[in-house]
């Protein structure tokens, strides 16, 4: 039997002060060539896995190690990441946290520098890693001027440009679109088949990529909860943790249909020994309302009470310090009061930017963009807006403890702003930048969010989700940037579809995600003919269907 | 819209120097306002950063860095006077602060507080050039052979300054986007998250770094092109700027008391080094035959 490239023997980890340990009693064999999705909630230990196996736990994060872990051969014990790097290669969940150049290219070249290749040994590896992650066009750019997208393209590049033997990926689809999210997880792929490279990859958005994987690992409080093939997972899944489960299981566990589908291939080919519905071969392209067109409801409320955001013929140039782009090309869009909307679009098809003229902080060069009610936005990063030392102190006097009652942290007044969770940081950057934008003490006409979703579980989605529900009840507008096509379907009642600047489709979000390759959700994809979006709605379709079939 | 302390290429004789040269220059500015308490000197120190920065085409850096240096140095100045009871003349008496108990306030202390402020706000303005200036990536390969063994280090001296500045531009849109009813965030609190955010994203970069190899092997030293005369330039005026500094200290030209009273060193000597130092920091940028005196030409009847 060949040795594994990585073999944890009862590993357990602990970091510096935690009450907890991160990692119990991991017993986990990575074979070469393998391709294995590791899934979890949030803060289940999957992060500080990977950090295992490249040898940052224990070696730069500190804290106690115990049990034994060897990775190609060495006992990471006594070996770290500087020793693993030439053969593991860690795409971490934060890409800007792992840039290291000032240019792309430079980021690319330096950790063949550090191995003493030649300049054109340089040149080449630098030119095919780009070549195969598409982004050859980026090389020459300031690393600092990328969106989260293309920065998390490079920092995978930066990964693989050495050709490591394993590498490991933390979320790396978080930020980006669904093409670009599969066309990461199609390369992945095409590494491992053509190039052997072993993929270690944690997901949390498992429908894109557990297809993909030979193998899936389920870690559940710092314990290998399950470790076996993906069908089985999902089978797994269903009985101890549905919130792992792909939204097409969910739908077939809904609807009671066995086997569990790994693939909307397979969940089609599930359906059809059935002989119930399931997607043409071809999309439906859905005809989506066309942008400035409003139904007759619409119109009505429009003559009733003034839109929470209203663009007309905006147009906005961003100049990076490069070369002045035009980013939105004349968007015209109209929200209503109590609007839940979706807005998604590629990489730098403009979602941020139109987010941020409504806000006032960029200034269109032609059209207008108006919010009456004033307007709320959340960047995507909540620790930008944290500043002070106390959470109390960012949102003063009564009405700033209100506020903090209104996102559920009244108790945190006294605490650092450190020292709250992913989501709590979160809610609190949403009650400081919504703090007094509403007229006579209600919620902001309209409330933006930009990618909220990033490196969330299903369950924290839905919480937030829920949240924003309430606010979209007290009558705001709550607009939502998301790559997440699930939770958009799960979250929205419409949804904006921006490409190139422009709005190139609005309508239900039912219709919006059921009608397209990529801006489609698992189960639009696996139904088609736009029947459903979400698992609950389509676990009732099968069941109609079940029962018809069997009348 | 990128932070004006972010780097960009820039043309110029800064542009063509290496990354030691460039240390070298700034590093020495820097260590000369860092050493001087006489404010003479510090003045002329600051001169020569503003000098290199205008004429780098960093305005924009030192712009930037002026505005967070001011309310810093404020800083500095008050709570210096509050904090040192010393100094003979008293310009208020007896004031009456909660916890600090009756206070006085010393011309003196005043003045101490301004000086050490001054050294602060010409450090920092010094590194905001170079920030901006200097390409972060040659700073990196230059510390390889230097901390190969710490990647945090040679983070956190390449990098910390492209970090911030890349942070900049983040933390103060969301200070605009906050609501009218949140408490305002002021240039200090956005120093500190600026600061705090850098330093903690610094330990991830450093982490990155390890994993691309950074400190396994053999130093090697990136190909680099060999030393031209504009770095030779840039490393002469350093080493001229640091030994004027290292002068005016050694024979008490910089001379500085703050107490009892204000004893200021104002010889010919501190006034030489106070000028010569802006004059130093401009010659590496001088177009070499600026430096020559023009050929006289011969009339021919």
């Amino acid at each position: 039997m060949p040795e594994p490239l990585a073999l944890a023997d009862r590993f357990s980890y602990r970091y510096p002060g935690a009450a907890r340990a991160a990692l119990r009693e991991i017993d986990l064999r990575v074979d070469a060539g393998e391709f294995i999705v590791v899934a979890g909630r949030s803060g289940s230990g999957k992060s500080t896995l990977l950090h295992a196996l490249c040898g940052l736990v224990p070696h730069y994060h500190g804290g106690e190690a115990s049990g034994a872990l060897r990775v190609v051969g060495r006992d990471v014990a006594d070996q770290g990441p500087a020793d693993l790097g030439a053969d593991v290669g860690l795409v971490a969940q934060d890409p800007e946290a792992q840039v290291v150049g000032a240019t792309v290219r430079g980021e690319l070249e330096l950790p063949l520098e550090i191995r003493g290749e030649t300049a054109t040994a340089r040149a080449r590896a630098v030119e095919e890693v780009a070549l195969a992650l598409a982004i050859p066009e980026l090389l020459d750019r300031a690393t600092d001027t990328l969106s989260g997208g293309e920065l998390q393209r490079v920092a995978l590049a930066a990964a693989l440009v050495t050709r490591p033997r394993m590498v490991l990926l933390d979320e790396p689809t978080s930020q980006l679109d669904p093409v670009a999210g599969d066309e990461l997880v199609g390369l992945l792929r095409r590494l491992n088949e053509e190039w052997g490279t072993t993929v270690v990859l944690a997901e949390h958005r498992l429908e894109r990529c557990l297809s993909a994987g030979d193998r899936a690992v389920a870690v559940s409080d710092g314990a290998v909860a399950f470790d076996g093939r993906p069908a089985d997972f999902l089978a797994w899944a269903a009985g101890f943790d549905p919130a792992l489960a792909t939204p097409a299981a969910r739908m077939f566990d809904l609807a009671g249909i066995e086997p569990m589908p790994a693939s909307v291939k397979e969940a089609r080919a599930v359906l059809a020994t059935r002989g119930l519905p399931g997607a043409p071969a071809r999309p439906v392209a859905r005809p989506a309302s066309p942008p400035a067109r409003l139904g007759r409801v619409a119109l009505r409320s429009r003559r009733r009470e003034p839109a929470a955001l209203d663009a007309t013929g905006l147009w906005v140039e961003l100049d990076d310090g490069e070369a002045p782009r035009e980013v939105l090309r004349g968007v015209d869009l109209r929200l209503e009061p109590g609007e839940r909307v979706a807005l998604m679009g590629r990489n730098g098809a403009g979602k941020s930017t139109l987010m941020r003229a409504a806000a006032g902080v960029v200034e269109p060069v032609r059209g207008r963009v108006a919010p009456p009610g004033g307007c709320a936005l959340l960047t995507q990063s909540p620790m930008d807006f944290l500043a002070h030392e106390r959470v109390g102190d960012e949102l003063p006097g009564a009405a700033g403890a209100a506020a903090l009652e209104a996102v559920g942290l009244g108790w945190a007044a006294e605490r650092h702003p450190r020292d709250l969770s992913g989501g709590e940081r979160q809610r609190l950057a949403l009650a400081i930048v919504m703090a007094g934008r509403g007229i006579g003490g209600t919620a902001p006409a309209l409330v933006c969010l930009d990618e909220p979703t990033r490196g969330m579980d299903r369950q924290r989605k839905g919480e937030l989700s829920a949240r924003l529900g309430s606010l979209a009840t007290a009558g705001s507008a709550v607009l939502v940037a998301t790559h997440d096509v699930e939770f958009a379907a799960g979250y929205a009642t419409r949804a904006v579809l921006l490409g190139g600047g422009r709005v190139i489709a609005d309508g239900p979000a039912s219709e919006v995600l059921a009608g397209g390759w990529y801006f489609a959700t698992e189960v639009a994809r696996v139904l088609g003919d736009g029947a459903a979006t979400t698992p609950e709605e389509g676990a009732e379709v099968l069941r109609a269907a079940l029962s018809e079939a069997g009348a | 819209m990128r932070s004006a302390l972010a780097y960009s290429p820039r043309p110029g004789p800064l542009r063509d120097a290496s990354a030691l040269a460039a240390i070298t220059y700034f590093g020495s500015l820097a260590a000369v306002a860092l050493a001087s308490t006489n404010p003479i000197v510090l003045a002329g120190a600051g001169a020569g950063v503003a000098v290199a920065g205008i004429s780098a085409g960093a305005g924009r850096a030192l712009g930037t860095a002026a505005r967070y240096g001011l309310v810093l140095g404020l800083a500095f100045v008050a709570v210096n006077a509050v904090a040192s009871q010393r100094g003979e003349t008293v310009l208020v008496r007896g004031w009456e602060l909660p916890v600090l108990g009756r206070i006085d306030i010393s011309l003196e202390a005043l003045v101490e507080g301004a000086v050490l402020a001054g050294r602060v706000v010409v450090v920092l303005l010094a590194f905001a050039v170079l920030s901006a200036s200097v390409d972060p990536d040659r700073l990196l390969r230059l510390m390889r052979p230097v901390a190969r063994r710490s990647a945090l280090t040679a983070t956190l001296i390449a990098r910390l300054a492209p970090l911030a500045a890349r942070d900049h531009a983040r933390v103060r849109e969301a200070a605009v986007l906050r609501g009218p009813a949140a408490a305002p965030v002021g240039a200090v609190a956005t120093l500190r998250r600026l600061v705090a955010g850098a330093l903690d994203r610094s330990v991830d970069v450093a982490a990155t770094l390890e994993l691309r190899g950074y400190a396994a092997g053999p130093p090697r030293r990136a190909a680099q092109p060999p030393a031209g005369r504009r770095s030779w330039r840039f490393a002469a005026a350093g080493v001229a700027i640091a030994g004027v500094g290292a002068v005016a200290l050694a024979t008490g030209a910089a001379g500085f008391e703050a107490y009892p009273t204000i004893e200021l060193e104002a010889t010919g000597a501190t006034m030489g080094a106070a000028l010569a130092l802006p004059v130093l920091a401009a010659l590496p940028f001088a177009r070499p035959g600026a430096l020559r005196p023009p050929r006289r030409g011969v009339a021919h009847a």
